[in-house]
């Protein structure tokens, strides 16, 4: 009898999503069941556990990889690779560690319920999706899931009418940015008859594209959706604004989990779809570059609340991540995988940080609010001051090598003058780091409260400062691990 | 030999050490006699290498101590260089130096840091030692600049008074500028003969180019210039007299401003390469010696006149190396250290009767106080006026004689500076020890009272010499005198070939009625002070405003310069360069707030910017 | 060649130092015997390295206690060791500037803090001059930045957190370039040699290049080491930065860091761009000069003590990479010398400051009047540091700058001619420092300050041994770094430099 035909599929390659999916449904029905007194450690717990799984499955992944190579599946639209794998990785351990600040958030802030956790969870299989997309429509797919949860997230506190404010403007740009995308995708198609990555790649290297103009459209527009959910310069407008409103720990989200998605995404798209028209992106990859280092580090300078200043400052970082992206080359993109896998949990303990110090009511994210606190505590204090440096790039720091790593990538592929513009642009960023840190050991306030550090967001900024630090006094396993995955790169 | 030589160089610098060891445990006394001794050793031990060489076939040494710098071809051995020359220098200044160290027991009693004082002397003379023994022009250097700065902390003695402080400072940055001199002809020399040892450049002076000899010899003339105070920087040493006066014998007139007319002489291979060079040599002695001569007419205070003095009478000792006599200008050397230091002493004495007052003005008529100061400065005087036959009248003779036959004017000068000299000094005398008692206000009505006789020992030790020293080199015996024993080192020059025993005979009267002149011109104005003071000008008294000038051309823009640069160069140009960037940032990064408005639809217009913008490249690129 | 265990012992010792220090926190005063302790340690191992030093090894030119491990092969990163004459003298000075600092400016505010920062400066720097690996030292030439940072901004004076701020960014921004071009380079190689990435100095100095690409790398590298040094007009940070540091944090800027800038400029821009010599040649040497004249000249006016050793610092890094950049072996010896020497002599010169400001509570020339008279010590000590500065014979700075001067001008009579000025002016702006604080009638507070105490004396003995010693003695040095300086010429000489 004929009837759909399903196409064969490789679950291995989407077990990962699958398990994020069903663990999100799963706490949407535990959390109706259960008294909401203990759901939100049963949702944490759940996380974890689901963020672990997924580990593990990432390293069967991984073995599997090795052995049989890179390979498709779901007729050519997911793809399982090394690349996919490491991408994977970040963004479960990113959730996991988002989820334990966000437990003592809604603690400390009476919110009762797993929603945070069920929309995290939904979001990060938009993630997960998006970095083993092998199809513009999936990669778009993954963006919709993403977003969508994040919208809810962002709006998620209800006692702050910023909170409101920033997801509904979130909302409309980031749907104003996906229909950009998606219209690109449709141009893309009827450039080249698909939307598929590898067709498309195939066509270009075997068809003379005689008007580009089509093509062209397409990958600007699809260029710019990807712009925008990295807050690239001149789409990152929203970023500061969102950043400030909405909840810190989703913040943390935010500056991890959909960078993760968002980066690998566009890295995939560039390289495997668009691999042959490398020239045509690169210059405009460049001044976005130029832009987006720049006005990160600089505008950061007059920055008095700490959440704008971290979203500036991520601005900045994402920057050097699309410098390994512009190189285009297998150590750009082993650059983009270290730099996108250190720099989330840094990233998601500095939020951390922030979210302890937001007080009650998560208000208090003046940088005044800092003086002192490394005198007052010398450990939180000690771990912050570790975070910034990282960020800063300081050497025995993860961020050096990050910062190291694509930047060997850029001047590798001959962009010595960008890299150049992004080093200096860092000299910049320096100085609102330091001041920050500063500011820590400034001994002249000494009335102000004690924060109490809850276990959890403690084991969060412990993870933070040990990956900062161990991985910057013995990178060398994970650079090597990193620079295999591009090596099991499709095709 | 070797043993000796070592032992006449290290004795002071273990008298030195030894003082400095002790610390201040050690009694005055003891501090005092232990220098003088280590001092009075090594001369007592020149005295028998002075023998030993005669004994020695080739008249010349060399001590190697250590290898002391060698980098490629550059190889400094500390090494002493033992020949006539180095004897003779040492033989001198070991000799004074004992005498002055001896006097000083006396006229340092009391004073607030005696140690710090001896320390200083020993250390002086260790380097003057060294100056004069060394092999090569980098261990000169050693002792060169070793002189220098014990001459800054000795002029500086009185550190509380700011007027010594200054005159301290003064002395060494004048030297500094000279020992540039010093500093260009080494690296000149070195690189035209991959040497700095006296043989080793003297044997390769004949390859020297004119340019590079030339050079050379103007580069040392400003060394000895700084060193030896003549034109254009002599006036340091008039603010010297701030110290001890016991310093301004030793340092200041008999042995470390002789040390550029030493250097000149040691070099005189390398001078005879350039005879522009020994021209403008000899120019700068002539003047120098007349400028000086005449300011010394005009000054007030004792010590200054005899500073003036020596200036004028090193500037002689230039002239004749500038005419190539050198053994005339070492003999000079030899017998103005006895005289000048005569003369410094006695002035000393004086002072110290009159509880330390220095001003002629309030002197007068202390001859029969000081019953053995004023015979021995009696002595002095006539000395150096270059009056027969005391050793000034043929050391300055031969010089004179020299002079005559190489450079009529300059003799012509020489001449009116003999004149002047006699007569400046005659007004010293004159106002010192005759005429009325101007004192009594300065010692409360008391008598003045002769010196203890550490201190009239060395006077008289002195005079004595004052008076014998002509017999170093009389003109008859000239081959085998002190111009004989120097000639294995300087070329035995035949003294006026040319001139007749008739013609010489004709100088030294000249050389006489100048000297006759010039004392009973001072006898016949400064019988009475009060109205003969209209023959002192001020413009000679202010040195022929020397200083001012200097200031007004060198030190004021200088200073300015400084200051302009601490307070506006600095922070606003240079440093503002720097803070400029930072501000301009600070000022973009408010430009780019601006633009967060906080309105979604104005992010949306960027964004749709942003694109257009892309979109307008990519058509430029497919077109 | 003798094992690499000695030189990882020297760069580990002060960083478990470190770690003791800030761990021992709570017994107070234990976390500095710590600091002490590791410091002689640290001494003494570095005079046994000294002594071991053998400058003859085969076929590993003057390198000596050589290893490498490569860390990570993508990153290029490597544990790269290895000592040659030039770096010993920079090792023993690194051991010596610790002790003084530690014994002679002892801070006890947050007393394990400091003792632990300047521990791992210490480390940092050691490290920084033992590697042979251009990226090793990098890393460790930037980690300096850190605990001085954290120095001047913990213990300076009132405006230590601009001081420390505008510091760590001049310096930061300097060696941007400086990690572009490491990188370029390695890259450079990597794509001719075809093998490994690798940043190993001997690796990198058989790297082919244009004259261009030399001249635009050794550009990125000279700015790095000209802020480092400083060198004019890269030298605005430093006044303001050594004014404001804690003496410690003076000591170890002026005495250590600003070595490690010199050091740089010689090993690496000069060692690795021979090309770009020539045609970079009359620009550095005018820098120098003007460094040296200029610095001398705002010293003259600078109304506190401790710029005035900043300004003078500045007149001899002039010196310094006067001697590097001529080419003239003779000069580049002085150079290294003087890198020691002036160690030794700013040491010393911001010790007195620092004790002299324990007792009068300021650096103003104009607060402190005939110190002399109540402080004889004192004053004689800083005389025979000021003489060393201004050049005195006998004394060891005056070996280093004459190896240098007589050097350039065999190559370039006019700028040395030129630098032989800074001589006079030297004399002329120390001497009326010293003659406006310790000459003339004490009055008031300055009449009743105390001598040098005991322990400040012993802290102060190595100092004027050091100066005195190396002024008579030079040879022993000497003849460790002259084979070093030699093999570094043979290597530059292509590059239109004469023996």
């Amino acid at each position: 009898m004929s009837g759909l035909v399903i196409p064969s599929i490789h679950y291995l390659a989407i077990l990962p999503i699958l398990i994020f999916f069903g663990a999100s449904l799963l706490l949407l029905v535990v959390s109706a069941l259960v008294d909401t007194k203990v759901t939100t450690l049963l949702a944490t717990a759940i996380t974890a556990l689901t963020g672990v799984a997924t580990i593990v499955v990432a390293i069967l992944q991984w073995s599997y990889v090795a052995n049989h190579g890179a390979s498709t599946t779901v007729a050519h639209a997911v793809v399982l690779d090394g690349f996919a794998v490491v991408g994977t990785v970040a963004i479960a351990a990113s959730v996991v560690l988002s989820s334990f600040v966000a437990y003592d958030w809604a603690r400390r802030e009476r919110v009762a319920g797993a929603d945070f956790h069920i929309l995290a969870l939904a979001s990060a299989t938009g993630a997960l999706l998006m970095v083993s997309a092998n199809d513009l429509i999936v990669i778009f797919l993954g963006l919709e899931i993403l977003s969508i949860g994040l919208y809810v997230l962002v709006g998620f506190d209800r006692h702050r009418t910023t909170s409101a404010e920033a997801s509904l403007k979130y909302f409309l740009l980031g749907g104003f940015a996906s229909a950009i995308f998606i219209y690109g995708a449709a141009l893309v198609y009827g450039a080249t008859g698909s939307t598929n990555l590898g067709s498309i790649a195939y066509f270009l290297s075997n068809n003379l594209v005689l008007h580009p103009g089509l093509l062209y459209a397409g990958g600007a527009l699809l260029l710019i959706g990807f712009a925008f959910k990295v807050a690239a310069v001149p789409f990152h407008l929203w970023s500061p604004d969102v950043y400030e409103g909405a909840p810190t720990p989703v913040t943390g989200v935010m500056a991890s989990i959909v960078k993760v998605g968002a980066f690998l995404a566009l890295l995939r798209v560039l390289i495997s779809a668009l691999g042959t028209q490398l020239d045509t992106w690169r210059p405009i990859l460049f001044v976005l570059i130029a832009l987006t280092c720049v006005v990160g580090a600089v505008v950061a300078l007059v920055q008095r609340n700490v959440k704008r200043l971290l979203a500036y400052s991520s601005i900045n970082q994402a920057g050097f991540i699309l410098l390994g992206v512009w190189s285009g080359s297998a150590r750009g993109v082993a650059a983009t995988l270290f730099f996108v896998l250190t720099y989330a949990p840094v990233v998601i303990a500095t939020f951390a940080v922030v979210t302890l110090m937001g007080g009650r009511g998560d208000e208090l994210h003046s940088i005044d609010h800092y003086r002192g606190l490394a005198r007052r505590q010398p450990w939180l204090g000690g771990a912050l001051t570790v975070l910034l440096l990282s960020q800063l790039g300081a050497r025995l720091t993860v961020g050096f090598y990050a910062k190291c790593t694509v930047l060997a990538a850029a001047i590798d592929s001959g962009g010595g003058a960008l890299a150049l513009v992004a080093i200096l642009s860092a000299a910049v960023a320096a100085y609102f780091y330091l001041r920050w840190a500063m500011w820590l050991y400034a001994d002249d306030d000494v009335e102000a409260t004690r924060v109490v550090v809850p276990p959890m967001t403690g084991v969060v900024i412990g993870v933070g400062v040990v990956v900062a630090i161990l991985f910057g006094l013995w990178p060398g396993p994970l650079v090597t691990w990193c620079q295999h995955a591009p090596l099991l790169f499709l095709p | 030999m070797a043993p000796v030589a070592t032992l006449i160089l290290l004795l002071p610098l273990v008298g030195f050490l030894w003082v400095l060891m002790m610390g201040t445990s050690l009694k005055e006394r003891v501090i005092g006699v232990a220098a003088t001794g280590v001092v009075a050793l090594s001369f007592v031990l020149s005295v028998v290498a002075f023998f030993l060489l005669l004994r020695h076939s080739d008249r010349e040494m060399t001590v190697h101590l250590f290898n002391w710098i060698s980098v490629g071809t550059l190889n400094v051995p500390a090494a002493l260089l033992v020949d006539p020359l180095s004897i003779t220098m040492c033989l001198f200044v070991t000799g004074i130096s004992a005498l002055i160290h001896l006097y000083s027991i006396g006229y340092m009693k009391g004073e607030k840091d005696v140690r710090k004082f001896f320390l200083y002397l020993n250390l002086f003379v260790f380097s003057m030692l060294l100056l004069v023994l060394a092999n090569n022009l980098l261990v000169t250097f050693v002792g060169w600049e070793g002189v220098g700065v014990c001459s800054y902390w000795l002029v500086s003695y009185y550190f509380y008074r700011d007027s010594a402080a200054s005159a301290g400072k003064k002395a060494f940055l004048y030297n500094r500028v000279g020992d540039i001199g010093l500093l260009v002809a080494m690296f000149l020399l070195f690189h035209a003969t991959h040497t700095l040892t006296y043989l080793g450049v003297f044997h390769a002076a004949g390859t020297l180019s004119p340019t590079v000899a030339t050079l050379t010899v103007l580069a040392l003339l400003l060394a000895a210039t700084g060193k030896s105070a003549q034109i254009p920087l002599f006036n340091w040493l008039p603010d010297a007299m701030e110290g001890p006066t016991p310093v301004s014998a030793l340092i200041h007139a008999a042995t470390m401003v002789t040390a550029g007319v030493y250097l000149l002489v040691r070099m005189s291979p390398v001078l005879a390469m350039s005879p522009d060079g020994r021209a403008t040599i000899a120019v700068i002695g002539g003047v120098t010696a007349f400028v000086a001569a005449t300011i010394a007419t005009s000054q007030k205070d004792i010590k200054k006149v005899l500073a003036f003095s020596t200036v004028s009478q090193i500037g002689y000792m230039v002239l004749a190396v500038g005419v190539g006599a050198y053994s005339a200008a070492i003999f000079l050397m030899i017998a103005h250290a006895f005289f000048k230091a005569l003369l410094f002493l006695g002035s000393g004495s004086v002072i110290h009767s009159l509880g330390g007052e220095q001003d002629l003005r309030k002197m007068g008529g202390l001859a029969k106080y000081l019953p053995l100061t004023f015979p021995t400065f009696l002595i002095g005087w006539l000395t150096i006026s270059g009056v027969p036959p005391f050793a000034g009248f043929f050391a300055k003779g031969d010089v004179l004689t020299n002079v005559f036959e190489h450079n009529k004017p300059l003799w012509v000068l020489g001449v009116v500076t003999a004149i002047l000299t006699a007569y400046y000094m005659s007004r010293l005398f004159v106002l010192t020890f005759r005429g009325t008692e101007r004192f009594r206000e300065v010692t409360h009505g008391h008598d003045p009272h002769e010196s203890p006789w550490v201190m009239t020992l060395p006077l008289v030790v002195l005079a004595v010499l004052s008076v014998l020293g002509g017999l170093l080199d009389l003109p008859w015996a000239h081959g085998r005198s002190l111009a004989g024993f120097l000639a294995p080192v300087l070329g035995y020059v035949p003294r006026v070939a040319a001139a007749s025993t008739g013609a010489q005979w004709g100088l030294a009267a000249v050389d006489v009625a100048a000297a006759v002149f010039g004392l009973l011109a001072a006898f016949s104005i400064w019988k009475d002070i009060t109205e003969s003071s209209r023959y002192e000008s001020s413009f000679l008294e202010h040195v022929w405003h020397w200083d001012d000038l200097y200031d007004a051309t060198i030190g004021r823009p200088l200073t300015e310069a400084a200051v302009f640069s601490d307070e506006v160069l600095e922070p606003q140009v240079i440093d503002g360069a720097v803070t400029g960037v930072a501000v301009a940032t600070r000022n973009s990064a408010e430009g780019l707030r601006k633009l967060q408005s906080g309105f979604a639809r104005q992010y949306a217009l960027a964004m749709v910017l942003g694109f257009a913008v892309i979109i307008v490249y990519l058509v430029a690129r497919v077109h | 060649m003798h094992s690499s265990i000695y030189l990882t012992v020297l760069i580990v010792v002060p960083l478990f130092g470190a770690l003791v220090a800030a761990l021992k926190g709570r017994t107070p005063g234990l976390s500095y015997a710590v600091g002490v302790g590791t410091a002689s340690v640290e001494l003494v191992l570095s005079l046994v390295v000294a002594l071991l030093y053998n400058p003859h090894v085969k076929g590993a030119g003057t390198w000596d206690f050589m290893s490498r491990h490569v860390l990570s092969a993508p990153l290029g990163l490597a544990y790269d060791v290895a000592l040659d004459g030039i770096s010993l003298l920079m090792v023993v000075l690194t051991a010596l500037v610790l002790f003084l600092a530690l014994l002679g400016a002892r801070d006890r505010r947050h007393e394990p803090a400091f003792v632990a920062w300047l521990l791992l400066l210490t480390g940092f720097t050691m490290a920084s001059f033992l590697s042979h690996d251009v990226l090793e030292f990098f890393i460790f030439f930037e980690l300096t930045l850190v605990p001085s940072y954290f120095l001047i901004s913990g213990w300076g004076g009132a405006q230590r957190s601009r001081a420390a701020l505008k510091f760590f960014i001049y310096t930061f921004t300097g060696s941007a370039f400086l990690f572009i071009g490491i990188l370029y380079l390695g890259f450079m190689n990597q794509h001719q040699t075809e093998g490994a990435l690798s940043f190993s100095y001997s690796v990198l100095d058989h790297t082919a290049m244009s004259h261009g690409t030399a001249v635009w790398l050794f550009l990125a590298f000279a700015i790095a080491f000209a802020v480092k040094s400083p060198i004019f007009p890269f030298h605005t940070w430093s006044p303001v930065t050594y004014a404001e540091a804690p003496t410690a944090g003076s000591i170890e800027l002026s005495a250590l860091l600003a070595k490690l800038g010199t050091y740089g400029l010689l090993r690496f821009a000069v060692g690795l761009f021979p090309l770009a010599l020539p045609t970079l040649r009359p620009l550095l040497l005018t820098l120098a000069v003007i460094s040296i004249l200029y610095g001398s000249l705002v010293a003259c006016a600078t109304p506190d003590l401790k710029r005035l050793v900043a300004y003078s610092s500045l007149a001899q890094m002039g010196f310094i990479t006067l001697g590097i950049v001529t080419g003239s072996k003779i000069a580049m010896v002085g150079a290294v010398l003087l890198m020691f020497n002036h160690g030794v002599i700013t040491a010393g010169f911001f010790l007195i400051v620092g004790f002299l400001e324990k007792r009068r509570g300021s650096y103003q020339i104009k607060d402190m009047t005939g110190l002399q008279g109540p402080a004889p010590v004192f004053a004689a000590i800083f005389t025979v540091v000021m003489m060393a500065s201004i050049g005195l014979p006998g004394l060891s700075g005056f070996v280093s700058e004459y190896l240098i001067l007589i050097g350039t001008f065999g190559t370039h009579a006019w700028w040395g001619a030129a630098a032989t000025l800074g001589v006079v002016a030297a004399a002329a702006y120390l001497l009326w420092a010293y003659q406006r604080v310790f000459h003339g009638e004490a009055k008031g507070p300055n009449a009743e300050i105390t001598d040098a105490t005991p322990k400040e004396r012993w802290v102060l003995v190595p100092v004027v041994v050091l100066i005195v010693a190396l002024g008579v003695f030079p040879h022993p040095v000497l003849d460790r770094i002259t084979p070093s300086v030699t093999q570094l010429i043979h290597h530059v000489a292509p590059a239109g430099v004469n023996k």
